[in-house]
């Protein structure tokens, strides 16, 4: 069974630190590409991908994905975000290797079992997933990117995920802690 | 002059070059704040751990002032930064189904690679998730597009609805987090827990 | 230096508070900065004289009237006719579907969406070329995109479209295309008769030149 305790506390940097660090990151993704760092685009850039290979009648018929392959033209994996996601992948890794914290295994409360926190993985999952295409972004985007360049969307957005969440938390408490 | 991408200072390829380096930069600095941990991150709901509050505004308000100084100095072109547009209905809507989403499955896309690449599963798991609600909206689009293109208002900014000018709106968000974050070290105080 | 110390020490049990405190000391300071630089500093990039001067020499701000014609013709939505003569002027005749925009008036705060926007093509026009240009320096300068100018103005639409001249019997093909199009241009612009068709290949002023002034592609969102 997984264990989620460790030997020791691991360390991690002064959120503070963290934070301005991540809004320098931020910064450059503007002042290179005029845009901010996002993630939920680059998994409709997947998916549009596979749907193509895999069956390309339904891709013809799906309103979103033409819109996407308007805006699109060429590769939908040739996207920004799907090159800054392969790049996060990368950068954690080598975070997690630096700090000796590579490891398998499912992260949950010592309340609930790995399978149920595995399931409220998989639905958190699809509500995130069917959420930021509705929303237009996520936290990355939407929420954070959004907040830097002062754009209202992006405002009411981060408003209404944290809002909700806050609002939920005691229903969900027993999960957590 | 920046953004050099659009200003066409760097070509197509460069771009989604730095894209994949500024992603290193962003999944490090993810992963070293301890975003690749749910519990860490469902933590702010609940007062144990407050990473994601204090990372989230140090890192808004550090690129707002970044940009707005940047533009003082004749470094970037605000003019062609995007700016995320407003569809009122579907921006509420959208929020609250991702905030269950967060309370239920503790992460976020972004933080849900990063959780991945060092191992942890259930990041694994919430991306499968993503591709199969992605896929959901997708398949049903024709059900919700009125909703997904309601109430377009264009790509206001926060501190041009409320009638200030971005530097002031801009302090007035400083003061705002850094309030938050004393808070936060309060509420770190009083409800502990040891370190995942 | 001892209040510093003070501090330190009553705080000693908070975590992370030093981090903070210094984030804290240096973002206050920043934070007032910008906050007292006025809106317009903050603004977007204008051109330099240089600039201007380079594409007023290079004549990427006009538009040929066979085009802005073919344009009105086909109901293009994408452009806008702006007339920058005084009101009584343009009462007395103005192109169809323009607006008025007295030159004097360009810098009012009223005309400032439809003169700095990335969705129409604005097309100055005025008796001559000379007010028009003036319309467009002024905007250019500013950064605007998107403004042009009518090539003639409307003494050279009067003769070239309205009342084209035949062109002799030796002049090349081209000429008579464009007599051609000037006149069943000038049919459907003074009366809205029938247009033909053959107008489309003989233009030879190929389309608008709007490509000429590079159109900025922003990054999308995702």
């Amino acid at each position: 069974m997984s264990n989620s305790e460790k030997s020791g506390p691991t360390k991690y940097l002064n959120p503070y630190i963290g934070g301005v660090l991540l809004g320098i990151v931020l910064l450059a993704a503007n002042f290179v590409s005029g845009r901010g760092l996002g993630a939920s685009g680059a998994i409709k850039s997947a998916l549009v991908t596979a749907e193509t290979v895999i069956t390309p009648a339904t891709s013809e018929k799906s309103g979103f994905i033409k819109e996407f392959r308007e805006e699109h033209p060429g590769n939908p994996m040739k996207t920004w975000l799907v090159f800054e996601m392969t790049g996060v992948i990368v950068g954690g890794f080598l975070s997690g290797a630096l700090a000796g914290r590579l490891k398998f295994k499912v992260e949950h409360s010592p309340k609930i079992t790995s399978r149920k926190r595995l399931i409220l993985a998989l639905t958190g999952g699809v509500l995130f997933g069917f959420g930021s295409q509705l929303g237009r972004g996520c936290t990355s985007g939407a929420a954070l990117s959004g907040m830097a360049v002062l754009s209202l969307g992006g405002f009411i957005t981060m408003m209404a995920i944290f809002g909700t969440a806050f609002a939920l938390a005691y229903f969900f408490r027993k999960n957590w802690i | 002059m920046g953004p050099l991408s659009v200003n066409e200072l760097i070509s197509e390829n460069t771009n989604l070059f730095l894209a994949f380096i500024i992603g290193i930069g962003f999944g490090f600095v993810l992963e070293q704040s301890g975003f690749s941990s749910s519990r860490k991150l469902a933590g702010v709901f609940y007062g144990y751990d407050t990473v994601v509050l204090k990372v989230f505004f140090a890192a808004a308000i550090t690129a707002m002032l970044g940009l707005l100084f940047f533009s003082l100095f004749g470094w970037i072109d605000l003019s062609l930064v995007y700016i995320n547009p407003t569809y009122l209905t579907s921006a509420i809507v959208g929020g609250i189904i991702m905030g269950a989403g967060f309370i239920i499955g503790g992460y976020c896309p972004g933080t849900s690679f990063c959780g991945a690449s060092i191992g942890k599963l259930d990041a694994l798991v919430f991306i499968g998730g993503l591709f199969i609600g992605v896929l959901i909206f997708d398949l049903g689009y024709n059900i919700w597009d009125g909703m997904y293109m309601a109430k377009f208002l264009g790509s206001p900014k926060i501190s041009q609805t409320l009638g200030l000018s971005d530097g002031v709106f801009a302090f007035l968000l400083i003061i705002i987090a850094l309030t938050m974050f004393w808070v936060a070290e309060w509420a770190e105080k009083k409800f502990p827990r040891e370190e995942y | 230096m001892f209040m510093y110390e003070y501090f330190l020490e009553k705080n000693q049990n908070l975590k992370h508070m030093k981090p903070l405190r210094l984030l804290a000391l240096f973002i206050i300071p920043m934070g007032l900065i910008i906050a007292a630089v006025p809106q317009n500093k903050t603004k977007p990039y204008k051109l330099t004289a240089d600039q201007l001067l380079g594409e007023a020499n290079t004549r990427t701000q006009y538009i040929a009237p066979e085009a802005v014609a073919d344009l009105i013709i086909k109901k293009d939505p994408s452009f806008r006719l702006i007339d920058v003569r005084s009101q009584d002027d343009f009462e007395k005749f103005s192109l169809p579907g323009a607006i008025n925009i007295p030159v004097s008036d360009l810098l009012s705060d009223k005309y400032t969406d439809i003169l700095n926007q990335d969705v129409k093509m604005n097309i100055f026009y005025s008796n001559g070329t000379i007010t028009a240009n003036e319309a467009w320096m002024v905007t250019r300068q500013l950064g605007y995109k998107n403004n042009f100018v009518l090539e003639g103005g409307l003494n050279y639409w009067f003769d070239a479209i309205l009342n084209p001249k035949k062109p002799a019997s030796t002049s090349p093909d081209e000429e008579f295309a464009k007599y051609d199009f000037r006149l069943s241009a000038g049919k459907a612009l003074g009366g809205g008769l029938s247009v033909q068709t053959s107008q489309n290949q003989s233009t030879e002023s190929s389309k608008p030149s709007i490509q000429a002034a590079p159109k900025k592609k922003k990054a999308s969102g995702g």
